[in-house]
């Protein structure tokens, strides 16, 4: 039978409209803020209180924890990285006919025919430097394809130097100090005499830098000498030292043993080679200095070339940075007083030799070189420099001005002499003595023009009497400094001729360095621009400039 | 009111002569017209009908009617006719030289219609014939004054025509520039633009000179001949031209004011100067090999940055002549880029005194202009020469 309502109101009118308990929220629909709202506040826990020690604003650098995601470096790892030296570029051109300084090339006459031209290291003497730290990181050795030099005027003489004092079979020493603007090319002049004395099969000790053991980054400590002075040692250093002479010269000092007997706190074998023995000190600091002082001994002992294992080659010692040793020390003594840098026993070595008092009885070269972008005030080493840089002219001009006498003592009148060398000389002379040279030539000149007696002109000779720089009396000169540089050899080292700058170019050209064609011009342009030709200059212009 | 009208009169001769804008032609009194001279009967009826014409004018017109009344009384006594007595005829004297002294003088006139016209009013007789100066027959109860006898007969002839105009002075130089052009002006004359450069005197400068009224256009006008005259070719100007137009020029001559020029001398050094921010450098250039010495020191001991060595010798390098010459400066003043920047100023000029053909080039390289910029000094008020402290609202 059909019903009045539909299914659906049926359905409804069974089921109770409206009941008076409630339906649980999840009947009643998805979502409801019912339920929430009725409920009671959460319950607040109670959380264990950190105790601060300081009360109130605190830095919180929570946020910005430095992530360490990198490995921290070993120790020494920075330095190293620092100071490492990169001797090669693959990226540059490998210069075809690039020759090498060979134990035959080094010789003062072959060596000539590569003047004015680059040339290469072979891969023993580069290592034998790199063991002596005489490459050094500010160079740019790392912007060509392998080591090279310009081998200069001022190489050549020292090849010839080297020669001469190698046939005078251990009677002649030389002790030079080379001196010049900064990025002259001293220190490279150093190496290069480095190179040439390896390759003769010299035993080559060098100082990388004086500055390392004066500025008290070494542990250092007092010894009293035999004659009652304090001197101080720095063993570590004399341990790097040690291990830089082993490994540089491994190869002649393997072949010599001892000559004498020694005291040392650890017994040495009987036939101990040499090799052994600075090993020895390389390993240990505390043998450092009694080794470094057999050492010492057992260089500076006559060669018995008949013995063998006695044989002593002739000895080149160099030191980069002298300016540092020439003053006081950054160390201060028991009294709070600053040490002078003499008064350390490596440096005193080394100023011993330098200046003569110890003897080289088998012959050698002592070179110093100073620096010049970190140079120290050091005014009475400065001094000396300029005052025996000027007696090494002062015969030249004495010897012109007799000449003129003579000349004058003939000749009618003053108009008759020629002063053509006077203008020639000028340039050639250190400051202090061109300025007295250009007084007597205006006098000269001036006796020449108003066509005045000879007499005149003698007179003018007569009062020339050139001098060489004083030391103002009224400055405390330092003797120790004094007493070292008086016997002292000097050389200035200039810059570059223009045949010189274009090798160097050519070089650069060839390397792939310098995009551009070397023409006169432009060698005279980076001539002048570098000042004349300052080396390292006309390196910076044409190979470092970017642009 | 006789003595208001004296005053009047005074104080408007005499703000006349000090502004010459002022100096207008005075009215002249109804006397010195042609007017008719009547009998006294019919002068009396003449002239009542015209006051109500000339009451308007106070009392100046009846004062001068009342004198003319009495002048005509008394000529009406002698002379019964009436005459409209014209203007005595202007005499123009054919006497060209009678301005060649330039200087004023005084001439006598010798005529009868003059001396008559010295009495006052016009009852002047028949025109004078011109000619010799004569004393003329004076009215006898006159003759007694020999002084004012004189006067009439003197007439002062002034220095110049232009007397005449309202700008004597100004209208004696522009004839006298003009008639020198109209003599000069076939000479040959320099090309346009290659006048010698010359400052003639200010409108104002010229006007307090001549202390007349004188319009900027007459002036240029004036401006205009002497530019045509100094156009002259140098080498055939006349003195009297050269004369003339120097007192029409300043007394400084800016142009004139030109630099030394630099020379090379015996040994083949040129010396020049060059100066930037506050630097400044003596450069000595002499042929050479490419050698440069600053203040003793060599070229990469004096300039550590090779920015300030490549500035230095600018001319040099843009010239491709850093191998021709050697550099021997002094420089002094300022810091370290405005001593190379003076360096390459004084290299510049002194290349030039070698090389005159590379300015040009020089002057593209950007070596030949002197930068006149400079350090701008601090102000009051601000923390530097533009920085302002802080803004603070209150």
């Amino acid at each position: 039978m059909s019903s009045s309502m539909c299914l659906r109101c049926l359905k409804r009118s069974l089921v109770p409209i409206e009941s008076s308990l409630p339906l649980t929220a999840g009947q009643r629909a998805a979502f409801s803020t019912s339920p929430s709202l009725a409920a009671n506040p959460p319950k607040k826990t109670a959380k264990p209180t950190k105790t601060n020690a300081r009360q109130g604003k605190t830095l919180k650098l929570t946020k910005n924890k430095r992530a360490a995601t990198t490995r921290p470096p070993a120790t020494g790892e920075r330095k190293a990285l620092r100071k490492r030296v990169v001797l090669s570029n693959t990226n540059a051109l490998d210069v075809p006919g690039l020759q090498d300084l060979t134990t035959d090339s080094v010789s003062g006459v072959k060596l000539r025919e590569l003047q004015d031209k680059v040339a290469g290291l072979g891969n023993d003497t580069v290592d034998a430097l790199r063991a002596l730290e005489a490459f050094k990181p500010t160079q740019g050795w790392s912007l060509f394809r392998r080591p090279a030099s310009l081998v200069r005027r001022e190489t050549v003489e020292l090849a010839e130097l080297l020669q001469a004092i190698q046939d005078s079979n251990g009677h002649q020493v030389e002790r030079r100090v080379v001196f010049g603007e900064k990025v002259g090319g001293k220190s490279v002049l150093l190496l290069q005499a480095m190179a040439m004395a390896y390759l003769k099969g010299w035993l080559v000790v060098h100082y990388p830098e004086a500055k390392d053991m004066t500025i008290a980054h070494t542990a250092y400590q007092p010894v009293t000498t035999a004659d009652g002075k304090t001197i101080y040692i720095q063993p570590q250093y004399t341990a790097h030292l040690l291990g830089n002479i082993a490994k540089a010269n491994r190869g002649l000092l393997s072949n010599m043993r001892l000559a004498g007997q020694h005291q040392l706190p650890v017994p040495l074998p009987p036939n101990c080679s040499l090799l052994r023995l600075v090993e020895l000190g390389a390993n240990d600091a505390d043998l450092a200095w009694p080794v470094w002082q057999a050492l010492w001994t057992e260089l500076t002992t006559p060669s018995q070339p008949e013995q063998e294992g006695l044989q002593r080659p002739p000895l080149f010692v160099g030191m980069d940075g002298v300016d540092f040793i020439m003053r006081d020390s950054a160390y201060l003594d028991s009294e709070a007083q600053p040490v002078h840098a003499h008064e350390l026993a490596l440096v005193r070595d080394y100023a011993d030799i330098l200046s003569g008092k110890t003897s080289l009885p088998n012959g050698g070269l002592v070179l110093a070189a100073t620096t010049g972008s970190n140079r120290p005030s050091a005014p009475t080493f400065h001094h000396y420099l300029n005052r025996n840089h000027a007696e090494a002219h002062l015969p030249t001009l004495v010897s012109l001005r007799d000449r003129l006498r003579a000349q004058a003592v003939d000749a009618h009148s003053a108009s008759d002499l020629n002063f053509a060398e006077l203008d020639s000389l000028l340039s050639t002379l250190p400051p202090s003595l061109a300025d007295q040279l250009h007084t007597f030539r205006r006098r000269a000149m001036a006796s020449q023009r108003s066509n005045a007696s000879v007499a005149k002109f003698l007179a003018a000779c007569d009062t020339f009497q050139p001098e060489l720089p004083h030391w103002d009396p009224y400055l405390a000169i330092d003797q120790r400094v004094a007493d070292v540089m008086g016997n002292v050899r000097v050389q200035k080292l200039q810059g570059l001729s223009k045949e010189e700058a274009r090798g160097v170019m050519e070089y650069y050209a060839q390397s792939g360095m310098l995009r551009h064609t070397v023409t006169d011009g432009l060698v005279s342009e980076k001539w002048t621009l570098a000042g004349n030709g300052i080396i390292g200059e006309l390196e910076k212009g044409a190979v470092r400039a970017r642009f | 009111m006789e003595s208001a009208l004296l005053r009047t009169g005074f104080r408007r001769a005499m703000v006349a002569c000090q502004n010459p804008a002022k100096r207008r032609v005075a009215r002249q009194p109804r006397r010195f017209f042609a007017t008719p001279v009547e009998p006294q009967g019919e002068a009396s009826e003449l002239q009542s009908a015209p006051d109500a014409v000339y009451a308007s004018n106070g009392g100046r017109a009846a004062k001068s009617r009342a004198r003319a009344e009495r002048v005509n009384k008394d000529r009406a006594v002698s002379d019964h006719d009436q005459t409209f007595q014209a203007a005595p005829q202007i005499r123009f004297t054919s006497d060209g030289e009678q301005f060649s002294s330039s200087r004023p003088s005084a001439e006598l006139i010798e005529n009868d219609t003059a001396s008559r016209r010295g009495r006052g009013g016009y009852g002047g007789g028949p025109p004078g014939r011109g000619g010799a100066a004569s004393y003329g027959r004076g009215p006898p109860n006159q003759e007694d004054d020999p002084s004012r006898n004189i006067l009439r007969h003197i007439r002062i002839v002034p220095a110049s025509p232009s007397y005449f105009t309202a700008t004597p002075r100004y209208t004696d130089d522009l004839l006298a520039l003009s008639a020198l052009l109209r003599k000069h002006q076939l000479l040959p004359l320099l090309p346009p633009g290659e006048a010698p450069r010359v400052a003639w005197k200010t409108i104002d400068q010229y006007k307090t000179e001549l202390a007349e009224p004188i319009r900027s256009k007459s002036y240029n006008t004036l401006l205009q001949l002497l530019k045509r005259l100094n156009y002259i070719h140098p080498s055939l100007i006349p003195d009297e031209v050269t004369e003339s137009l120097e007192k029409y020029k300043r007394d400084v001559q800016p142009h004139l004011n030109v630099p030394n020029p630099i020379i090379v001398n015996q040994y083949g050094v040129a010396k020049a100067v060059g100066r930037r921010k506050s630097s400044s450098a003596q450069v000595y250039l002499v042929e050479g090999t490419g050698e440069c010495l600053i203040n003793g020191k060599s070229l990469t001991e004096y300039f550590g940055r090779l920015h300030d060595r490549e500035s230095a010798i600018w001319a040099l390098k843009a010239t491709q002549r850093l191998d021709k010459y050697n550099v021997w400066a002094l420089a002094a003043g300022g810091g370290t880029t405005g001593q190379a920047e003076s360096i390459t100023l004084g290299v510049a000029r002194a290349l030039l005194a070698h090389e005159p053909d590379l300015k040009p080039a020089l002057r593209r390289a950007g070596c030949v202009t002197r930068d006149p910029k400079r350090v701008e000094r601090k102000k009051p008020g601000k923390l530097k020469a533009r920085k302002m402290p802080a803004w603070v609202k209150r």
